[in-house]
């Protein structure tokens, strides 16, 4: 499934996106350590639909994922 | 007005700068209201912030260049909207303008503006729909430096 970046996380990642196999939340944290330099030292959020989430859950692929670094409007 | 406690999803963005003649004239349209006796705007303006780098040499922020997730920006937004017109349900109506791309120290990057009968609940709602905009929508800042380099923007 694809992953949306954005900000610093594109930046660091060459790209607004980058493809994963996973199947949780919990190995999606783990995918994107190992596709993002210094991804540990980055506040970020996942986002799942759209919407913030915090715990792990499920995927089933058909979701929309983003990883979202630090707010900066207004 | 036609977007008058309407609740679908309104595109925010724009792309560069907000012109303040485009805030005149948005004022200029609610002159039509006649249950209108307040207005609240507020305007935010990049800012040149000076960082200090690690040999001690003082950059300053020259742009700020904007990019957001859109599409989660713009449901959020729907919701804060909503939100809003619950909690002050005298407000007559709420326009929300964010700059996307690049917007120059001393330009206009943000509007929000509220229209009441009287003037508590649009102060109040502009305050609220602020700081929730800010703590809520997915909009990323690129603070491009006096010397060409660039930092992250995070809001605290």
């Amino acid at each position: 499934m694809e992953v949306l970046l954005f900000g610093i996380l594109a930046e660091k990642a060459g790209s607004d996106r980058v493809e994963v196999q996973v199947t949780s939340i919990a190995q999606l944290r783990q995918a994107m350590a190992e596709q993002i330099p210094g991804l540990e030292r980055i506040d970020h959020l996942i986002a799942v639909d759209r919407v913030v989430v915090h715990d792990d859950r499920p995927l089933n692929g058909r979701e929309e994922i983003a990883l979202l670094p630090p707010f900066a409007g207004g | 007005m036609s977007d008058v406690k309407t609740h679908k999803v309104k595109d925010i963005f724009v792309e560069g700068p907000i012109d303040p003649a485009f805030i005149a004239t948005s004022i200029a349209k609610h002159a039509t209201r006649m249950d209108i006796g307040a207005h609240e705007i507020f305007l935010g303006q990049v800012r040149a912030d000076e960082h200090r780098s690690s040999n001690s040499a003082v950059r300053s922020v020259g742009a700020i260049e904007y990019t957001a997730y859109r599409d989660m920006a713009l449901e959020r937004m729907t919701a804060i909207r909503e939100e809003a017109f619950a909690k002050w349900p005298s407000m007559t109506c709420l326009h929300v303008h964010h700059s996307l791309g690049t917007i120059r120290a001393g330009e206009l990057c943000f509007l929000v503006f509220a229209s009441a009968p009287h003037r508590a609940a649009a102060r109040e709602a502009v305050a609220w729909v602020v700081d929730r905009i800010k703590a809520e929508l997915p909009i990323f800042g690129r603070e491009v430096l006096s010397d060409s380099t660039h930092l992250w923007k995070t809001n605290s």
